[in-house]
């Protein structure tokens, strides 16, 4: 029996039940919408934060105590830790060939005030030299913290774009005074705008000298290095250079592991891939459950409708349909039943996503594989579950088939 | 010369197995039948018309017994070949007429072609001509419930003939029609034995089986008698 044949009777019969079928292929429907949603959203977030973390550097690397830390216990096991110092910092510079420059950093949070202007719950960064040439940062105007500010402990400080368009609107922030918490810095310079990354600011922000920033905020907060290696292929060998000479620095004995922790962007990568897999395994297991269902249900429909049509599948098999035809028509059925479901699930899938990455921060990548996967499995399903009844359609007895009524 | 015989049935026996017991629904039944017969069967209900009609309609096989449909032993014939059969060699009339309710009048005549593996552009061009033989030419495109019972009859026929088949198999086509349409039905059968077709007739009724060239009286799954009209 031609192609063309089945696909019109199988049009034809679900046109003829269009609620029906639109309720059976619900599940499937649904199964795969969460896929393509999910896909799309997770795919987004992936090309995103990649993008972010190469920007940020490929080849810059974090040294804290604390390291990759996943309970409280090794919390409070890295803060006994020996902090890291500028010393430090200037330790690799100078005996590590693959280092190029060290920044350190402390961070705290504070409301920043200019007159009568605030703005509240702003990262206060206390940095050393090397931490704009480590992260790459640009200066709008003015300049960055010097070595000179570090060592004389200046209270200066340089502003984040934010901070700067809230503090002084349209004026001209040079060489005025803020008010960091309970002290005064004078600005020296104002950070190019670096944008948000997944809805939050990389702006809001204030800059100081590191020794002054643990003069106004104590000495208390640990103090992490910003590593940045020659290049790209240096990078394992400057995080190695960086772990030897840490080790010795800190006096850790041969046979214990490091008291510190090293983390490049592919740590970073790595963590959220970890994450990401988990929230894929999710997402396969909760389609899988509704394609499953949704297969049990067209599969159940399909028996149905084999026996409303009894009567048909008599008159069709006394004019001359072979068992193949009977089955390859109920078969074709089920498919186009399914199929039309995938299809539905993938433009509400699409749309779902779009939807989302216009409404919140999250970004969606809307990927190929994921919709041809889609209806692919959304066919297969149909394919699978279709079997059973188009088998019993096939070799139904013409004579009880026509007696039927 | 001796024309080689179309339908040759020997000794042919259906039983049915109803719980415990067998039915005899065939109890030994020979009987031959040439191309271009026009023959009716006649007999109470229960006589075993039915079964006959569907053995000789390749919708069943015996349980025992040569049944020979154009010199092909059936019995040995396997579902598919028994398809092809009745998609090429048999057209079936049916007293309920049978029609897709969906599909339109060409839709339900060009059902055999489309089994048949018939290219669309010749199976358009039968389909009209079917029609036109059963002159439903201008219904073609009315579904089954626009169309009267003798023109539901009538789309039967057409498709029964429309794929020239040995023998065309009609039970009790006029069981659900007023006399007056029963008997325009039979001017159709009539038209279409005079073309050249062989008819096998199921019917009770007598006035019916007139129209026939010989007619065969079975009784308890037995020929009681046939004779010529």
């Amino acid at each position: 029996m031609q192609v063309s044949e089945s696909l019109r009777i199988a049009v034809a019969n679900l046109r003829a039940h269009k609620v029906r079928s639109l309720l059976t292929v619900l599940g499937t429907v649904i199964g795969v919408m969460s896929v393509i949603t999910i896909v799309s959203i997770i795919e987004g977030m992936n090309s995103y934060v990649s993008e972010r973390l190469l920007e940020e550097g490929s080849n810059t690397f974090y040294v804290d105590k604390f390291g990759l830390i996943t309970d409280y216990e090794q919390y409070l096991d890295a803060m006994n830790r020996k902090d890291l110092t500028i010393d430090d910092a200037r330790a690799l510079e100078r005996n590590a060939t693959a280092i190029e420059v060290v920044g350190s950093i402390s961070q705290s949070r504070s409301d920043v005030r200019y007159r009568s202007r605030e703005v509240s719950n702003v990262d206060v960064m206390g940095v050393d030299e090397g931490y704009q040439p480590a992260r790459g940062i640009e200066v709008e105007y003015g300049r960055f913290v010097s070595r000179e500010d570090v060592v004389r402990r200046r209270a200066v400080c340089v502003l984040g774009a934010d901070v700067k368009d809230k503090l002084f609107a349209g004026l001209d922030p040079m060489g005025k005074e803020v008010r960091v918490g309970r002290h005064t810095f004078r600005v020296i310079g104002v950070a190019e705008k670096k944008g948000s990354l997944l809805g939050m600011s990389q702006d809001s922000n204030v800059m100081m000298p590191l020794t002054a920033f643990h003069k106004a905020f104590g000495s208390r907060s640990p103090v992490s290095l910003v590593a940045k290696a020659r290049d790209q292929e240096s990078l394992e060998l400057a995080q190695d250079e960086a772990r030897s000479i840490l080790r010795a620095r800190r006096k850790v004995p041969f046979s214990k592991p490091d008291d510190f922790g090293i983390m490049s962007a592919e740590t970073f990568m790595e963590i959220y891939k970890n994450f990401t897999s988990t929230a894929y395994l999710v997402t396969v297991g909760i389609a899988g459950l509704s394609l499953l269902v949704g297969g049990i249900v067209i599969m159940n429909i399909m028996i149905v409708s084999v026996t409303e049509r009894t009567k048909e599948i008599g008159i069709r098999k006394a004019v001359g349909a072979r068992r193949a035809d009977i089955m390859f028509q109920f078969l074709i059925e089920s498919l186009i039943l399914s199929g039309s479901g995938g299809l539905i699930g993938v433009l509400v899938g699409v749309g779902i996503a779009l939807l989302i990455s216009n409404v919140t921060p999250l970004p969606a990548a809307i990927k190929g594989w994921a919709i041809i996967m889609g209806l692919l499995v959304a066919c297969g399903v149909g394919g699978f579950f279709g079997i059973y009844p188009a088998a019993r359609a096939a070799k139904m007895d013409p004579i009880v088939a026509l007696r039927y009524e | 010369m001796l024309m080689a015989e179309l339908i040759e049935i020997r000794d042919v026996k259906k039983i049915y197995h109803v719980g415990t017991e067998d039915v005899h629904a065939l109890d030994g039944i020979t009987l031959t039948m040439r191309k271009n017969e026009y023959l009716a069967i006649m007999g109470p209900s229960g006589s075993g018309k039915s079964t006959l009609m569907n053995l000789i309609g390749c919708l069943d096989t015996p349980t025992s017994g040569s049944y020979r449909f154009n010199e092909k032993e059936v019995r040995d014939l396997s579902d598919d070949e028994l398809a092809r059969i009745r998609n090429k060699e048999i057209g079936f009339v049916f007293q309920t007429f049978n029609l897709l309710p969906r599909a339109d009048a060409a839709h339900n005549v060009e059902l055999p072609l489309i089994y048949a593996g018939i290219p669309r552009a010749e199976r358009r061009r039968k389909v009209e001509q079917a029609l036109e033989a059963v002159g439903l030419a201008d219904r073609a495109r009315h579904r089954p419930s626009e169309l009267s019972g003798g023109q539901r009859q009538r789309a039967a026929i057409a498709r029964a003939l429309v794929n020239e088949p040995s023998v065309i198999l009609a039970d009790e086509p006029t069981g659900n029609l007023d006399t007056k349409t029963g008997e325009e039905i039979m001017q159709v059968f009539e038209k279409i034995h005079d073309a050249g077709n062989t008819i096998i007739l199921v019917t009770h009724e007598e006035y019916i089986a007139r129209h026939s060239g010989r007619i065969i009286r079975l009784r308890d799954g037995l020929v009681e008698s046939d004779t010529k009209v």
